[in-house]
């Protein structure tokens, strides 16, 4: 194909994408660089670099920070070990049982985030049925607190990423080497050796794609944060992307919102630049 | 892997399988109940699992005032339903042409959609409702239009420039939301476009657009260039070799994107929130059920909780095997 005729093709999706993506991120460094409220909206004031300094001396800031950082830190890794043992467990089934269980293990995935901890957060109502439950077991009452709730979002975030992980995987054990499996078992390999030897190496590619996917993923999540604190301050559990929108809409400093948006841009850049360089690289190999 | 053979083994897997069922679906199965529930059942603290269900809060929650002839309007509504919805899943038996029929059935929800505030009055949630689907549908059809074209051109250009297109692509699709979502904003209020369909679908199309580019480009890789270049030998431009020739193999392709651009747009809650001040969709609505003083609340949360579940939950049965196809192709190709 000529470079005409991709540029022709290409052409609504690519002036879209510089539209609406290249030209407000250069807007929201320019904007963090004004002072400006809903009430200037129209007249922003130049202030240069104190919105960026300001959010970078935030401690609310750091907080939100430590927050999203834990958050990811105990997500993700259970989201793999859990999606990879259940994988592994549904493969062992008949294609019937398993396109059965697979459509109800999708269910948390496909389902409106923001339904989705509604429904996880009736369960934690005052009348809800898991509030019971933990106090018939343990004799005390479920309280809000900053910890119940912190511990909410997180087990929130494995329920609703689990199946992404699950789906992924399930798909690379079909394409499992049955030779080696084979050669293995003459050997007398046993099952945790077939696993550890065969079926990790194989699917490390997969682990990889489902680690940078849910780390762009984990690194934003609002909408079950958003729900399940009720945007509340006294949980501190705030991420980074609630701190942002908080700063937005309730505090009303646009400006200082925008400058907090592209230093979180620039943090999961700094994460994700290895992962470019390499995509671009294997492009160019492949083309 | 082979199986497990040992009985014990065997058990202890259908065991596993079905604490995880069990743990995926509890929240379904406790709202779902919920919402029928009265407000005094609903807020007994120790869990009701028999009692009289109720509609009161679907009725709360979707009319203004529920007239007399209720009953008769719910079953005619639900008739139609019933009827579309077997026209499209019989369409390939029935000896018309399948274009016609599907026409059809469009014409037919669109008019029931218009036509039932005509008959109740239906309180701001059906509102929402339309507004979801007029933005979800837009957002689709968008998307996938513009993006299959540059999709289809990155799969067989070349060039250096297609390779950039793609990383930077991919970059976008990394950022947070809120850093194009406050711009947005400020674009909106400038030009007077807050609050209306036409900047939430485009900011929406805009935002997915990596995506489909992705997971579009990775079906198109698949199909042989032989195809349409022996349709180009043939005096067709790439255009008709494109439409003519390339579209109808893509279908399934085709769908499984569309599938998860329709799950991204319905799904989308913070985009909204910030460009739209009353035009809300589902998403918007129902997290204003979240806590707040209303006893009335946790009812009605329940009730729009399953509300907005059952459409996603009715596409993704007729789809779901693209949905899952569409996850295994994104997947081992990363």
């Amino acid at each position: 194909m000529k470079r005409k005729t991709f540029l022709q093709f290409a052409a609504p999706s690519i002036i879209l994408m510089a539209l609406l993506m290249v030209i407000p991120l250069g807007m929201a460094i320019w904007l963090g660089m004004n002072y400006m409220t809903y009430d200037n909206i129209n007249s922003p004031q130049f202030v240069g670099l104190k919105n960026y300094l300001d959010v970078l001396g935030d401690p609310r800031f750091w907080q939100s920070f430590r927050f999203t950082a834990l958050y990811m830190a105990v997500v993700i890794p259970c989201q793999l070990f859990l999606g990879f043992a259940v994988a592994l467990t549904l493969d062992q089934v008949s294609k019937f049982v398993r396109g059965i269980y697979l459509s109800l293990f999708l269910l948390p995935f496909i389902i409106v985030p923001v339904v989705g901890t509604l429904m996880f957060k009736q369960l934690f109502e005052p009348s809800g049925l898991f509030t019971w439950l933990y106090q018939t077991i343990f004799e005390t009452k479920f309280r809000y607190t900053e910890t119940s709730v912190k511990t909410l979002i997180i087990l929130y975030g494995i329920w609703a990423t689990t199946p992404f992980a699950l789906v992924t995987y399930f798909a690379g054990l079909q394409t499992l080497p049955i030779e080696q499996l084979e050669a293995a078992s003459m050997d007398g390999a046993s099952r945790w050796q077939k696993i550890r030897y065969i079926v990790l190496p194989h699917v490390r590619s997969l682990t990889i794609f489902i680690l940078m996917i849910s780390l762009m993923d984990a690194y934003r999540v609002f909408d079950s944060v958003f729900v399940l604190s009720e945007m509340n301050p006294i949980y501190k559990a705030d991420t980074m992307m609630t701190y942002v929108f908080q700063t937005a809409v309730t505090v009303q400093r646009l400006d200082k919102a925008n400058a907090m948006a592209v230093l979180t841009v620039i943090g999961i850049m700094v994460i994700l630049i290895p992962n470019l360089i390499q995509t671009y690289r294997q492009q160019i190999e492949e083309r | 892997m082979e199986k497990v053979k040992s009985p014990l083994g065997r058990a202890f897997i259908h065991l596993i399988l079905i604490l995880f069922s069990i743990y995926s679906l509890i929240p379904f199965y406790w709202t779902f109940i919920q919402s029928f529930k009265n407000l005094k059942d609903a807020n007994s603290r120790t869990p009701k699992f028999f009692f009289t269900p109720t509609w009161e809060n679907y009725q709360d929650l979707w009319l203004r005032s529920v007239p007399d002839n209720g009953a008769q309007i719910a079953f005619f509504v639900l008739l139609a339903v019933v009827i579309l919805v077997c026209l499209l899943l019989f369409a390939e038996y029935i000896p018309i042409p399948n274009g016609v029929i599907y026409v059809f059935v469009t014409l037919g929800f669109i008019s029931l959609l218009a036509g039932i505030p005509r008959f109740v009055e239906t309180a701001k949630f059906y509102d929402y409702f339309i507004n979801t689907l007029i933005v979800t549908v837009g957002t689709v059809v968008v998307s996938i239009t513009i993006g299959s074209l540059a999709a289809y051109s990155l799969a067989r250009y070349s060039g250096i420039l297609g390779v950039v297109v793609l990383v930077a692509a991919l970059g976008f699709r990394a950022l947070p939301r809120l850093a194009f979502v406050l711009p947005y904003y400020w674009i909106g209020s400038a030009t007077n476009l807050l609050d209306t369909h036409l900047l939430i679908i485009l900011t929406l199309v805009a935002v997915n657009q990596p995506f489909t580019i992705w997971m579009l480009r990775s079906f198109f890789m698949e199909i042989p260039k032989d195809l349409e270049e022996s349709a180009m030998i043939d005096g067709a431009n790439r255009l008709t070799a494109f439409w003519k020739v390339i579209i109808p193999i893509m279908w399934p392709g085709i769908i499984s994107t569309a599938l998860f651009s329709l799950l991204l747009a319905y799904n989308e809650f913070l985009l909204v929130r910030i460009l739209a001040q009353t035009n809300w969709t589902l998403p918007v609505a129902i997290s204003r059920f979240t806590g707040g003083e209303d006893p009335r609340h946790l009812t009605l949360a329940a009730a729009s909780a399953v509300s907005a579940t059952v459409p996603i939950i009715l596409v993704i049965l007729f789809f779901q095997k693209n949905l899952v196809k569409g996850l295994a192709a994104g997947a081992v190709k990363g």
